[in-house]
């Protein structure tokens, strides 16, 4: 037995590391099994097996910046150097969308990709405007304002969301 | 590098290195094994392990830490008491890199639950790991005589006819 052996690492038993992480096996598994008796006597103790998956508390991703607020109709979204991001899920991207519009759906509990946040600085765009669900509060000014916080200058939104700009019929430009 | 290792004044230089991780996994395990419910909660906010093994991990893990703890600080099988901490503190160490690259905003749940907000993780999370995971390494590989319970039985072995 590895734990009355003779001193694991003196020099006279080369095969001292292998005692060692036997030494470390067995007091892992003792430790590990004096837990769980502890805990299986333990008025209250956690149960061994989760029943339901854990509620993880993610907090809200940081809305930092300041973002314009851009009626549906203004010239801006037609500008050939402005970046319009599309900030509702897939499928009302795919129900309609801006033509020419880049699809960045917009979660609440999560931060902004770093590969999607390095895309709309690739895009060598001069100003980007989001498009949201037109919600309170709207996801589009939610991407802006994150969007601005991280250091993206000339970000809007389109007050109002895709509703707005489709009934004013102001569908950007062409892709 | 054999003269290194065997030199004779490593067990006097691996004793504060060692009191200095017991009192960092003594300090790790307390709150940990108070209360294991919030510690199970850490533990999935990582997003790594299967739910099956979450609260079998937050039950016996801060037991094991306390085994290390006590271990390197008695110095009895201190050497194994280093290679668990190596262990964990490379553990340790993939699960907040693995966090950060999902960009999870969260707390490591590393001494007491704290929320993400009051402790976040970031790069520098991983350094005092590193740090540690150096120590236990020193301990295991330099350690061969230790000063503590080790020592002290050795020499009675030896003393015996």
């Amino acid at each position: 037995m590895a734990l009355v052996r003779r001193i694991p690492g003196s020099r006279s038993l080369p095969g001292w590391p292998l005692a060692a992480l036997r030494d470390a096996c067995l007091v892992a598994a003792l430790a590990s099994g004096l837990g769980l008796a502890v805990n299986a006597l333990r008025p209250g103790g956690l149960p061994l097996l989760a029943e339901k998956e854990y509620e993880i508390l993610v907090p809200c991703s940081e809305v930092q910046g300041e973002a314009d607020a851009l009626e549906p109709d203004h010239p801006a979204l037609r500008e050939a150097r402005t970046l319009l991001l599309d900030a509702r899920s897939a499928e009302e991207f795919q129900a309609w969308h801006a033509p020419g519009a880049t699809h960045l759906p917009y979660d609440y509990l999560e931060p902004v990709s770093p590969g999607a946040l390095k895309r709309v600085l690739q895009s060598g765009a001069a100003r980007v405007v989001v498009i949201g669900d037109g919600a309170d509060p709207d996801s589009g000014e939610q991407l802006a304002r994150e969007l601005a916080g991280k250091g993206i200058r000339h970000v809007g939104y389109v007050r109002g969301g895709a509703a707005a700009l489709r009934q004013a019929g102001a569908a950007g430009r062409a892709p | 590098m054999k003269r290194c290792l065997a030199w004779r004044g490593h067990p006097w230089l691996a004793l504060p290195a060692r009191v200095y991780l017991a009192a960092v996994f003594l300090l790790a395990c307390w709150h940990k094994l108070a209360h294991p419910e919030s510690f199970a909660v850490d533990i999935a906010t990582y997003q790594i392990l299967p739910l099956a093994l979450v609260n079998p991990l937050a039950i016996a893990l801060p037991w094991v830490e306390l085994a290390a703890g006590l271990l390197l600080l008695v110095g009895f099988r201190a050497r194994a008491a280093a290679l668990l901490v190596a262990g964990m503190m490379l553990m340790f160490s993939v699960a907040i890199a693995l966090a950060l690259s999902k960009g999870l905003d969260m707390s490591c749940g590393c001494f007491a639950s704290q929320g993400a907000a009051e402790d976040p993780i970031s790069g520098l999370t991983v350094l005092p790991d590193l740090g540690w995971l150096l120590l236990a390494v020193y301990v295991f590989l330099c350690d061969h005589t230790p000063v503590g319970l080790d020592g002290w039985l050795a020499r009675r072995r030896e003393e015996k006819p």
